[in-house]
């Protein structure tokens, strides 16, 4: 659910990148807010950027073939408002790195993955309003959280790419055109969901801390 | 399969020489001015632009060939479907699919802009080292914040991912294999630990910073001096992309 | 004795570098502690990613209890506790990290059991079960880490700088340990002599990727000559017997 350059129309690209400069100022917003000094969790906000990064790229089987997840449910999760610029600083490595491109379509997805992400997050937070201690609420939290985030993520960038293609499928193929990624998406929307509740249940019993620092 | 971040292009070359804020602007509104193109009489055009630009990084072929693998699966995917799946003129028969030609019309078309965008995106990072490229996004209106961000993480993420393979290599010396469905659970112990690591040590890298002034001095930018050369150089690709956008609209205004 | 390790001819260099290691042999036998010691980048981790099959030899072969090594396969007759114990413990508890490698050897639920008690009664860590390895004491990690390798049962452990990150009073412990473990084959690295000597039955000196002494490690590492040729220095311990034997000699 990466949207490679050239395929968007401009004004799509550039609607995109305006939503992100919204979100990004709207999360440097928050931060400045929450924060006495920000700058003092720029440290920190980075190496787990970092971190995200990295753990993006290992291979998560899915016999017979292997996926990379994106996490950004988890990110929410664990960044809280940090989660939207550090999908950015991520895109802008993967664009660096990989030289995947994506320089025209980086503010649209940084919205599909950052939008979602902080919903994933805001939702998770909502387990003090439960039993914030237990494995139950917290597993479960964090799974739709970030299934649904990664569902919402593909089903935008789904339909984005079908509906500005130059060419003009008909209402058959786009039936199915729509049908076949979403179908495609479950399963790593299902994985990453399993995934993310996995971490998160390991982090709660391993260092709950980084699970509370959106919290505070 | 990761690359670095690496400056591949001489620093004697022009487009290095280029100062980097000039050759930010320059670039992104030529690689924007190229999606925009929606006619496919303009191809010809964004593909010499993109040649001659090119050659003139002295960017070999096959540094093109060695970055473009991997994104090229996307593009390929699309290549395979979309002729069979869209417009309504048939071409040819491929026993039950039909090749169309606004499909196949279509893939050419973005092919071409993903080919060519690609040429220029490695053309500005392989020129232009992260400090200066982070400088020259901080003093086109980047928040500070995201611009340590970037400098930072790209820090650590070398050494993060050194970690990682050491804690697959040790797990591997366990008999983990990561290839069943079973390993899931173990993958995401490996993903927490390397969560907890970078948090730990992100503690570590602060105390050190602190000690060492951090927090009262901002990421230094040095502005560059400006050349005669670097603002004619921006005039050119500009007055180009105006061009490609110009013929684009007033030409084909319909396509 | 059979040997437990047998290295024949090994070569290995990196790409567009000068060869790390030139046509290494040796045996280990079985029961035998064999320290490992050099400069830095005399070539030891290396040899160990080799004898572990993480990498794959120039020339020459391995061989551990008459099985050639390949690469990449696991081989749970060898174990290896890593010089960070942190690329090693992964897992939210002690138990589970020290049963970690025995369940993926397939072993019976019970035997895994069993393994992880007896390798955690073995290093001393059994009120340490249930706690979270992350939360642990660099010494405890140690010893959780050689705990997860013992549970493997392996014919041969490797220890990379095992006392590096250790306070005195885990660094007695771990002597003490490794010593009580009469029956197992060892093999070791450390920059720390006065271990070395401690607790191991022999010694090899290795220095630009050549074995260049062999033997008892009183005798080898009472040779101060050597000992400076090579980045080493004479163990404290042993600077007495140095000077009983009058040879107050210039090594040039």
């Amino acid at each position: 659910m990466h949207i490679p350059d050239g395929i968007l129309p401009v004004s799509v690209a550039l609607s995109g990148y305006a939503a992100a400069g919204g979100m990004t100022w709207l999360s440097l917003n928050r931060i400045n807010k929450k924060f006495k000094n920000p700058r003092e969790l720029i440290p920190r906000a980075s190496l787990l950027t970092a971190a995200f990064f990295v753990a993006s790229l290992i291979h998560i089987p899915v016999p017979p073939t292997s996926v990379h997840l994106i996490l950004s449910g988890l990110m929410g999760v664990i960044l809280g408002w940090f989660a939207f610029p550090a999908i950015l600083v991520g895109l802008f490595f993967q664009a660096v790195m990989f030289q995947h491109g994506g320089l025209t379509t980086m503010g649209i997805n940084a919205c599909l993955m950052g939008i979602p992400a902080l919903l994933a997050g805001a939702l998770f937070r909502t387990r003090r309003y439960f039993n914030a201690e237990s494995k139950v609420t917290n597993g479960l939290l964090a799974f739709l959280g970030s299934f649904l985030a990664m569902g919402l993520g593909a089903l935008t960038a789904a339909l984005l790419l079908i509906y500005t293609i130059p060419a003009k499928l008909d209402v058959a193929a786009e039936r199915a055109a729509i049908i076949t990624l979403a179908g495609a998406h479950l399963p790593v929307a299902l994985l990453e969901g399993v995934f993310t509740a996995l971490v998160v249940l390991f982090l709660l019993r391993v260092k709950p801390e980084l699970l509370e620092m959106e919290e505070k | 399969m990761i690359a670095s971040y690496s400056t591949a292009i001489p620093e004697s070359n022009l487009l290095s020489r280029w100062e980097v804020r000039h050759k930010l602007v320059g670039l992104l509104a030529l690689i924007f001015s190229f999606s925009f193109i929606r006619e496919l009489w303009l191809l010809p055009l964004v593909i010499l632009v993109s040649v001659v630009i090119y050659r003139m990084s002295q960017l070999s072929l096959a540094y093109y060939w060695s970055r473009i693998r991997l994104p090229g699966l996307f593009l390929l995917m699309l290549a395979l479907m979309l002729p069979f799946g869209a417009g309504s003129t048939v071409l040819a028969r491929v026993g039950p699919l039909a090749l169309k030609l606004e499909g196949s019309l279509s893939v050419l078309l973005i092919a071409v802009k993903f080919l060519c965008i690609f040429s220029l995106v490695l053309v500005l990072f392989a020129g232009t080292p992260l400090q200066k490229m982070v400088g020259a996004l901080r003093s086109l209106g980047l928040p500070a914040l995201l611009a340590e961000m970037l400098i930072f993480t790209n820090r650590y993420i070398y050494q993060l991912l050194t970690d990682l393979r050491q804690t697959q290599v040790a797990a591997g010396l366990r008999g983990f294999k990561g290839r069943s469905v079973k390993a899931l659970k173990p993958l995401a112990y490996i993903v927490g630990t390397l969560l907890v690591r970078s948090h730990n040590q992100s503690e570590r890298v602060f105390q050190a910073m602190t000690l060492r002034g951090y927090g009262e001095e901002s990421l230094v930018l040095r502005a560059e001096q400006v050349r005669t050369f670097d603002r004619l150089a921006l005039v050119a690709t500009l007055l180009l992309a105006a061009g490609l956008v110009f013929l684009q609209f007033f030409f084909f205004p319909t396509s | 004795m059979s040997s437990v390790l047998s290295v024949m001819d090994l070569a290995y260099g990196y790409p567009g570098q000068a060869a790390v290691l030139k046509a290494i042999s040796f045996k280990v036998r079985r029961g035998e502690r064999v320290g490992l010691i050099g400069p830095n980048g005399a070539g030891k981790t290396t040899l160990f990613l080799l004898i572990c099959g993480i990498v794959s030899a120039e020339s020459g072969n391995i061989e551990i209890s008459g099985c050639p090594v390949v690469k990449g396969r696991f081989n749970p007759t060898v174990g290896m506790v890593f010089q960070h114990t942190a690329d090693q413990l992964i897992c939210p508890t002690v138990r589970e990290d020290i049963a970690f490698g025995p369940q993926n050897m397939n072993l019976p639920v019970a035997e895994v059991a069993g393994n992880v008690d007896r390798a955690a009664g073995a290093t001393g860590i059994t009120p340490l079960l249930d706690r979270v390895p992350h939360q642990l004491s660099s010494g405890e990690q140690r010893l959780v880490a050689l705990a997860g390798v013992l549970a493997m049962q392996p014919e041969l452990m490797i220890l990379d700088e095992p006392t590096a990150d250790l306070d005195m009073r885990y660094r007695r412990r771990l002597v003490g340990m490794l010593k009580g473990m009469d029956q197992k084959t060892m093999l070791t690295a450390s920059h720390d002599l006065e271990f070395i000597l401690e607790v191991c039955t022999r010694v090899i000196v290795l220095d630009q990727g050549v074995i260049q002494a062999d033997g008892e490690p009183a005798k080898v590492m009472a040779n101060r000559c050597l000992m400076e040729e090579h980045g080493l220095e004479l163990p404290h311990s042993l600077t007495a017997a140095w000077h009983r034997h009058g040879t107050e000699t210039d090594c040039s």
